[in-house]
């Protein structure tokens, strides 16, 4: 008897496993392709790959549907997926200027070094929710699919006539401020070997490398919160950044082949990038000059890239004066907090029952006197 | 299991197939050759420097963090081919979560289960340890939800690295003063903490204080796992596990007298309350463990047809 009832919660589950299954398969409408997710539902997949820590369009989209649209659940798939895998290599360290951009703009100067790229984006366009149906919505995108053809030839896709590839690399304003000697330099030259939050757990006080890893996996809303209480008061208060650079492009991979030991290139990967330009104003601080944070993550992210930028310098800047760097390390990662949230839901009678009997001795105590 | 366990950890601490094809096939135990090895190291660590907080490389498993994964990487990281597993949650083997947590360790591994301790090597558990007496060839492995028994009085990290290091546990020492001075009891429920070693001070999980003495001068080694936190640490066999009381204020276990498991009838077991309902009347009390009452009832009326 103790056997099959043993059995009894295996059943429920796999009950509850396919009907999940089933629902996800099969229900009216047609199989949800993972090319459908990444052309048509990109920043859902994109989230999905840095919150997930793995560059792979396909997998991510595959976890999104499993995962129902959940992209914490979907982040999560990737990561243990990815735990069963050896790491065979390391890629060789990416310059960021190799990045071609798809988008790029820059808030801090009317006219920068290269172009104010808008590319891809709804930032300027009306939220009014289309409720066309398909043919409508597919008949207009085929207008302007013809007009974007049209002035393409007439220009180039940045509706100017600058040269193409050069400014598809364009200078960084860091680059400019420094010439005008605008900012402290803070650069390193030691070149210490960046901290792997995939091997070794960040924990106050951290490297830059573990605060910059941790928020480029955080999960997107937590790390939009963190800014956000950091910004309004309860946490504290930070400065509001300008954007000095907000991109989105492509960065070539290379790795070191093992036998021929050269440099070879095994794909590329699509980032966002923010330099973020602080106003330094401390008593100990330069206050002649600007400081820069950074914010680096997978895919099309620019609120995780900007909040992580502006969240870099605030740590900086803090020096572990206060919670901000352990908030950051600890508090922003969806797998963890969505976890432990969820793990509510397990059964508590046991610790349920220490608690009641301790609620009746302290009862007991305050009859007693 | 013929060798002891902990030779058994430290042979597999220092052995990892280095070839890189042989990952690529599906790994016993899920977790790649190198994590397994990262985390027995952390676990030698953890065994010799009792009760101390060793941080690893928590790797996101299949299960969600809080729902067992510190617990999972140890019994992944050390079971081998002739272990037998037994897993637990608040002491019943068919809770849902411990049902999950069995099948990932039996279908990754092909070792049997069993639920009972006596044919058992591992037992990872939540929040129980079984009520049977353990010994030599068991490993309990404990799955915990926060590793930290200072956070209660302090929050920064870093100081809480400086309170261990220095042995200073004088702030926890007042609370649980203040606590009596306020509420006339100490009012701590789960996750005791405790004095290990001399030395460190750790959350006893969430096990009930009833649990507690057992951990003290054990026959069998507890592992103790925390995946969101990244910490594990360790009561090696036949360490001292002193809980944190005044010398005039006894420790405390959770009895309620005249209670006893409406199934099996005991009263030396850790038990659960049946609360009472209008529609229902009269409230029970049951045994946490379920395996435990399952044998105790036929040991009590052998002819009841239940199979021990």
């Amino acid at each position: 008897m103790g056997y099959a009832a043993a059995r009894g919660g295996l059943k429920a589950i796999e009950a509850a496993e396919r009907l999940v299954a089933r629902e996800r398969a099969l229900g009216d409408s047609s199989w949800l392709e993972s090319k459908q997710m990444i052309e048509k539902l990109r920043l859902a997949v994109d989230r999905v790959m840095g919150e997930g820590g793995l560059w792979d369009e396909h997998l991510a989209a595959s976890a999104l549907r499993q995962a129902e649209g959940d992209p914490i659940e979907a982040a999560h798939l990737l990561r243990s997926y990815r735990s069963t895998l050896p790491r065979l290599a390391y890629t060789t360290p990416v310059d960021v200027d190799d990045l071609v951009v798809l988008r790029r703009i820059v808030p801090a100067f009317r006219n920068p070094p290269g172009p104010q790229l808008l590319g891809r984006t709804t930032d300027y366009t009306s939220r009014l929710l289309d409720t066309a149906d398909e043919t409508a919505q597919r008949t207009a995108a085929e207008k302007m699919a013809a007009f974007l053809d049209e002035s393409a030839s007439a220009t180039n896709d940045f509706g100017d006539d600058s040269d193409r590839h050069g400014d598809r690399r364009p200078r960084r304003l860091l680059d400019l401020l420094r010439d005008l000697d605008a900012v402290v330099d803070r650069r390193r030259v030691d070149d210490p070997e960046p901290f792997d939050i995939t091997r070794h757990p960040a924990r106050p006080p951290a490297s830059r490398s573990a605060r910059l890893a941790t928020m480029a996996r955080a999960e997107t809303g937590a790390l939009v919160n963190v800014w956000y209480r950091n910004i309004l008061g309860p946490d504290g208060y930070l400065h509001e950044i300008t954007l000095g650079e907000v991109r989105h492009g492509r960065l070539p991979v290379t790795v070191v082949h093992p036998l021929t030991g050269d440099e070879i290139s095994i794909g590329e990967v699509r980032v966002t990038e923010v330099e973020a330009i602080e106003d330094l104003n401390g008593i100990d601080e330069d206050r002649g000059r600007f400081d820069v944070g950074y914010g680096l993550c997978f895919g099309h992210n620019e609120k995780k890239a900007i909040a992580m930028a502006n969240l870099d310098i605030a740590c900086e800047r803090d020096r572990g004066r206060s919670f901000l760097e352990q908030s950051i390390l600890l508090t922003t990662d969806g797998l963890d907090a969505s976890g432990f949230l969820e793990h509510l839901k397990l059964p508590h009678y046991v610790t349920f029952r220490s608690m009641m009997e301790r609620k009746a001795a302290i009862r007991q105590h305050q009859e007693r006197s | 299991m013929n060798t002891p366990l902990l030779q058994q950890v430290i042979d597999r601490s220092t052995t990892v197939d280095d070839s890189p094809l042989s990952d690529l096939d599906v790994n016993f135990g899920l977790l790649d050759e190198y994590s397994k090895r990262e985390i027995r190291r952390a676990i030698l660590t953890a065994v010799a420097v009792p009760g101390y907080q060793v941080p690893f490389g928590s790797r996101e498993m299949p299960v969600a963090r809080g729902w067992g994964s510190g617990g999972l990487q140890i019994s992944l990281a050390v079971v081998g081919p002739d272990d037998v597993v037994k897993v637990i949650d608040q002491g019943d083997d068919e809770g849902v979560n411990a049902v999950n947590l069995r099948r990932l360790i039996v279908s990754s591994t092909g070792i049997p289960e069993s639920t009972t301790p006596e044919d058992s090597t591992l037992i990872q558990t939540r929040h129980r340890i079984p009520e049977d007496p353990l010994d030599e060839r068991h490993t309990l492995i404990l799955q915990v939800p926060v590793p930290e028994p200072l956070r209660g009085v302090e929050r920064d990290m870093r100081e809480l690295a400086r309170m261990h290091a220095e042995a200073d546990y004088a702030r926890m020492w007042v609370s649980l003063y203040e606590d009596k001075v306020r509420n006339g009891v100490i009012t701590r429920t789960t996750g005791y903490p405790c004095l290990v070693n001399g030395r460190y001070v750790i959350a006893t999980t969430p096990i009930p204080r009833w649990d507690v003495p057992r951990l003290h001068q054990s026959r069998f080694l507890s592992l103790f796992g925390a995946g969101r936190e990244k910490r594990i640490y360790a009561v090696p066999p036949h360490t001292d596990v002193e809980p944190l009381t005044f010398e005039d204020v006894p420790f405390e276990v959770e009895i309620t007298p005249g209670a006893k498991c409406r199934s099996c009838g005991s009263s030396e077991s850790f038990l659960v309350e049946v609360p009472a309902t209008a529609d229902e009347g009269g409230g029970h009390w049951v045994c946490s463990d379920s395996d435990w009452c399952r044998r105790n009832r036929h040991r009590q009326h052998p002819s009841n047809g239940v199979n021990p």
